[in-house]
């Protein structure tokens, strides 16, 4: 190379230079998903089910739909540090069904009675609005149809309840078949590290 | 009973609680992000003085000092927006979203702890309202205590975790409550948690969050009217809510960051 290079000297080194950190790139994602490095997770902040702002609307569930595993490898998780443990849970129960004799609501949202809950802290027997309750999601029963999530997110409820792949059913499609279906680019493929984090605005690495 | 709405007052910015003044001047005073803002009777912006915290709660006292409440404290001002006096107190007023008074008694909402605390006129401690009545005190899972304080000196605390408004003497004792769970019957109190706001005036007036509205109920808790549900964005919470002397009921629209202002259609 001259000791004065050209400007088209100049681009060509810049070309080459962005080519390799492509193909490098490429490759290093490559690896990291062979290595099972890269997983696919659910950007709460893009789901429709999750996302703030989308009140009054049908809760999505082409995580059920579509997803190649039994069930689907989506599942509703309650992440509990967020939880209001409310008497009643918008997301437990189906809040416009009739009233009973307790004063709550007579019928259970989810359509696989997936979500249990119990008493914590002190319990009133006598009215049951005195008492705080956990609510546990059984993974097992979840088919991650989104119900509950819509339910949860404020304004209604706090947000708690969020979309998760779940690893140890996630078989990790190069593309995956919920990522094709949503109108969100909601599901993204991320760095194990970050994808395990609590449910949030996720970035892609 | 109906109402109708009369005004829509710009907030100017963010917009937490309100209060309006008790010499029926119209005079309406918010609270902003770190500021108290005072609109007129026209809605327009009289007056803005800055707090040194984030201001949560504002009410104005009888001779016309104006309490902010904080995060860790309670600023005290003139009418002018000269600070007058500070009480700070990390334990009892981590989150002050309510002020109101009682007598001789200021009363504070602290949300961080689910309790109402009542202080003498020189800020000292007397005891608290509605944190172990009777069990867990107020449940509250959106974030905010209010209250409103009738002319003998009552609390009528929001419990929206049980979808009631509870009555407490100033000691703290639970006398009562009106209101019940209910998603489809407007008498009742939908959601997870509700009313989030509570005013008292000749009646009790609530504000609720999803789908948001602004209601009005005797004392003996009979629904006497929806004041309104329309104008207020379905993403809104926590609608801070007050009642004037002429009966002009206020609500916060958290969303469109604007004031709006009710009256009863009289026949």
């Amino acid at each position: 190379m001259s000791e004065n290079p050209t400007r088209r000297d100049l681009f060509a080194t810049v070309a080459r230079g962005t080519v390799l950190a492509v193909l490098g790139g490429g490759a290093l994602f490559l690896v990291k998903k062979a290595n099972g490095q890269v997983v696919w997770q659910v950007d709460a902040s893009r789901c429709v089910n999750s996302r703030l702002g989308e009140v009054g609307v049908t809760a999505c569930n082409l995580c059920t739909t579509e997803c190649v595993v039994a069930l689907s490898a989506v599942r509703a998780v309650n992440e509990y540090s967020r939880c209001g443990r409310c008497n009643i849970c918008p997301a437990y129960f189906n809040i416009t069904s009739a009233v009973n004799e307790l004063g709550q609501p007579s019928e259970k949202l989810c359509p696989r009675d997936a979500i249990a809950r119990r008493p914590i802290g002190k319990v009133d027997p006598e009215d049951p609005a005195n008492n705080f309750y956990e609510y546990i999601i059984d993974e097992e029963k979840c088919d991650g149809c989104g119900k509950c999530v819509m339910q949860c997110k404020e304004p209604l409820g706090l947000g708690s309840i969020t979309l998760r792949v779940r690893y140890d059913k996630c078989v990790n499609c190069n593309r995956c078949s919920i990522s094709k279906a949503c109108p969100q680019n909601a599901l993204m493929q991320l760095p194990v590290s970050q994808a395990l984090q609590p449910a949030g605005v996720l970035r892609p690495e | 009973m109906q109402y109708r709405q009369v005004q829509v007052i710009d907030g100017k910015g963010a917009l937490h609680g309100i209060a309006v003044d008790g010499h029926g001047h119209g005079d309406v005073y918010a609270a902003g992000e770190a500021e108290i803002k005072v609109f007129d009777a026209t809605g327009r912006l009289a007056r803005r003085w800055s707090t040194s915290r984030p201001a949560w709660s504002v009410a104005v006292a009888g001779d016309g000092s104006v309490y902010a409440g904080e995060l860790g404290q309670i600023e005290i001002f003139d009418g002018a927006g000269k600070l007058r006096d500070t009480w700070r107190d990390d334990k009892l007023l981590r989150r002050v979203t309510a002020i109101g008074f009682s007598g001789d008694s200021v009363l504070a909402g602290d949300s961080a702890d689910r309790a109402i605390r009542r202080f003498d006129r020189g800020g000292r401690f007397l005891n608290n309202i509605g944190k172990d009545n009777p069990l867990g005190g107020l449940l509250i899972p959106n974030g905010v205590v209010d209250f409103g304080v009738d002319g003998e000196g009552i609390v009528f605390a929001a419990n929206p975790g049980k979808h009631r408004v509870e009555r407490y003497t100033p000691g703290g004792q639970l006398l009562g409550h009106i209101g019940r769970f209910d998603g489809n019957d407007p008498a009742g109190f939908t959601g997870c948690c509700n009313p989030t706001n509570v005013a008292i005036g000749d009646a009790i007036y609530t504000a609720e969050k999803a789908g948001p509205r602004a209601k009005v109920y005797d004392f003996g808790g009979k629904l006497l009217a929806v004041i309104a549900t329309e104008p207020f964005d379905a993403n809104c919470k926590n609608m801070d809510i007050a009642v004037d002397s002429r009966g002009r009921v206020y609500v916060v629209e958290t969303v469109k960051l604007a004031i709006f202002v009710f009256e009863r259609v009289t026949a």
